[in-house]
């Protein structure tokens, strides 16, 4: 069963269509790394999905029910913009204000388990207004863990974190998938990031799904190259052009695409009279397949 | 592999138990609750305070002559004619209307109602327990506010002498009115959501009764019986008085019912139709 299943959906403002007949397929249990530029529409499906906005037309299901299905909402958690809480309220005052509004019984117990996975145990006291950006964020999201959800639907949780706050984050999301069974979507401008975590990808664009691959398509579908650096850069660039069809420079390094072997491409050179100083074979990361998804697409990052 | 999931829809009483759980908490949360019950309290003090000072002349302003007039009128007076008709327990009503436009104002400055929508399906529940929830703090006022009139007729030395059953019926009459004003201040605070100020300034245009009064000027002026304007909240508030009956009492319960009623159904519908912000 898909825990998200879009057909059609459109969502216009003033005239403009922000989601313009969107399909998305979010199958059971993936971490989905909702991508695409600022704009692009990924926080009004998001909306759309938790019931914030209402819909022009098109059809969402949760878990095979319709969103409306209040059985299926009960069990939806959500940080989407902010955490959602009351500034002069303690943190434990506002967990506690969402464990009432689920209809928790052990209230306490509950509250320890989500501020235990978000590594907050010890901060249940403090007032939220005096929290940082990234225990704010880390509140939103122990919020939306409360009451055992299916589903997590978190816009940007990882902006504005430090590296330390974005592992953490990291290990959450991927304790939560593995151990709880929750279904996560994720949007992130952070694509390093989410690649690290990423089961599934959706690219949006013009409020339109132009891709959804799982990670492994994503992983065939990437280009392979090799990455090399020589004392006469200019003059290796201009040799390897005449054999390999597709030679960059990027980044300091002449990049060879769709080249795996390392060893022949060392031996080309070393016959031409180059020396190798440094060569590694790599594939593009999401990051750049993104650039130029979209560069394909006749966007602009 | 896959976790099986199993969803259980929760009955229209668990889900407006939690809504209501949650309204309640908050509520006794907030100090805002209990400024506006320490205002309820102090207004009649004050009001009854005004009645002992003098003026330069050594004349002392005579808004009352019976303590329970603080609290109501005399009379079902829907025309103002003085500060006394109108200084009673009515004034909970603009109050109200203020600690209403505040505290779902909250909710959404600080997103926490994205939370309540994404977990709650139904709209209506929304709606449900905040009016309920804000009609138990204005009753709480009234009740402050009943406080405040006795400790202010002790003040300022008034007769306490009134039919019980009068004011008791009254005083019910006024509570009862709660649900109704609190549904229409949910009901404006739902319409005007993304412009605070807007919201509080239409709960205390509203609550203040104008528009009543107004119509009430040109029904007497046109001999017209003003016992229709009993239909509309301010006046079965106003229709509460120190010379009420059971009649009264079950005028006020089935208005305040059904503006209730119309006012949930329709915020509920906007609601259903509208965008969070």
């Amino acid at each position: 069963m898909n825990a998200i299943e879009i057909r059609n959906l459109s969502k216009s403002f003033r005239g403009m269509y922000a989601v313009d007949h969107l399909n998305m397929t979010v199958p059971q249990g993936a971490i989905y790394g909702f991508i695409g530029e600022n704009g692009s529409g990924k926080s009004t499906t998001e909306k759309l999905i938790c019931g914030h906005l209402v819909p022009n037309g098109g059809e969402i299901k949760l878990f095979g029910r319709d969103y409306r299905d209040a059985g299926v909402r009960v069990r939806v958690g959500a940080l989407i913009e902010n955490a959602g809480c009351f500034p002069g309220s303690s943190v434990y005052q506002n967990l506690m204000m969402q464990c009432i509004n689920l209809g928790i019984e052990n209230v306490d117990e509950e509250i320890q388990r989500v501020l235990r996975i978000v590594r907050m145990e010890d901060n249940a006291n403090l007032k939220f207004k005096s929290c940082s950006l990234g225990m704010k964020q880390r509140i939103g999201i122990a919020i939306a863990l409360l009451g055992d959800p299916a589903l997590l639907i978190l816009d940007e949780p990882i902006n504005g974190l430090d590296t330390d706050g974005m592992r953490i984050m990291r290990e959450i999301l991927v304790d939560i998938t593995k151990n709880y069974g929750c279904t996560v979507v994720i949007s992130s401008h952070l694509l390093g990031e989410l690649e690290k975590i990423a089961t599934h990808y959706g690219i949006i664009r013009q409020g339109k799904m132009i891709m959804e691959m799982s990670a492994e398509e994503m992983d065939s579908r990437v280009q392979m190259f090799v990455s090399l650096r020589t004392a006469d850069m200019q003059r290796a660039w201009l040799l390897l052009k005449k054999k390999y069809n597709d030679v960059r420079t990027e980044d300091g390094y002449i990049r060879i695409y769709d080249v795996d072997d390392v060893e022949e491409v060392v031996s080309y050179l070393m016959e031409n009279g180059h020396i190798v100083s440094e060569i590694k074979k790599n594939k593009i990361g999401l990051e750049e397949y993104y650039i130029e998804l979209m560069s394909k697409q006749g966007g602009k990052r | 592999m896959t976790k099986e999931m199993k969803f259980e829809s929760p009955s229209f009483a668990q889900r407006i138990k939690s809504m209501l759980g949650v309204d309640f908490y908050r509520l006794f949360h907030t100090p805002l609750f209990y400024i506006f019950l320490a205002i309820a309290a102090i207004i009649p003090v004050m009001v009854s305070g005004m009645t002992t000072m003098t003026d330069p002349n050594g004349q002392t302003i005579e808004l009352y002559t019976n303590a329970w007039q603080i609290i109501s009128a005399e009379d079902s007076l829907y025309v103002i004619r003085g500060i006394a008709d109108y200084a009673n327990m009515n004034m909970v009503f603009i109050f109200g209307g203020i600690m209403v436009s505040i505290f779902i104002g909250h909710d959404y400055k600080s997103g926490y109602v994205k939370q309540l929508f994404t977990t709650h399906a139904k709209k209506q529940d929304y709606m449900i327990s905040k009016s309920l929830t804000c009609a138990f703090a204005m009753a709480c006022m009234c009740i402050m506010y009943l406080l405040g009139g006795i400790a202010g007729g002790l003040f300022a030395g008034y007769d306490f002498s009134v039919n019980v059953g009068s004011l008791v019926i009254a005083i019910l009459g006024k509570i009862i009115m709660s649900l109704g004003w609190a549904s229409l201040f949910t009901f404006l605070n739902i319409i005007f959501r993304r412009y605070f100020g807007i919201s509080v300034a239409s709960s205390f245009f509203f609550g203040t009764g104008i528009l009543i009064i107004g119509v009430a000027a040109i029904i007497e002026s046109l001999n017209l019986p003003t016992y229709v304007l009993n239909l509309f909240l301010y006046g079965s508030s106003v229709n509460a008085c120190l010379t009420s009956n059971v009649g009264t009492l079950i005028v006020c319960t089935l208005v305040s019912a059904s503006w209730a009623l119309i006012y949930n159904l329709v915020g509920t519908h906007i609601l259903n139709k509208s965008d969070v912000y």
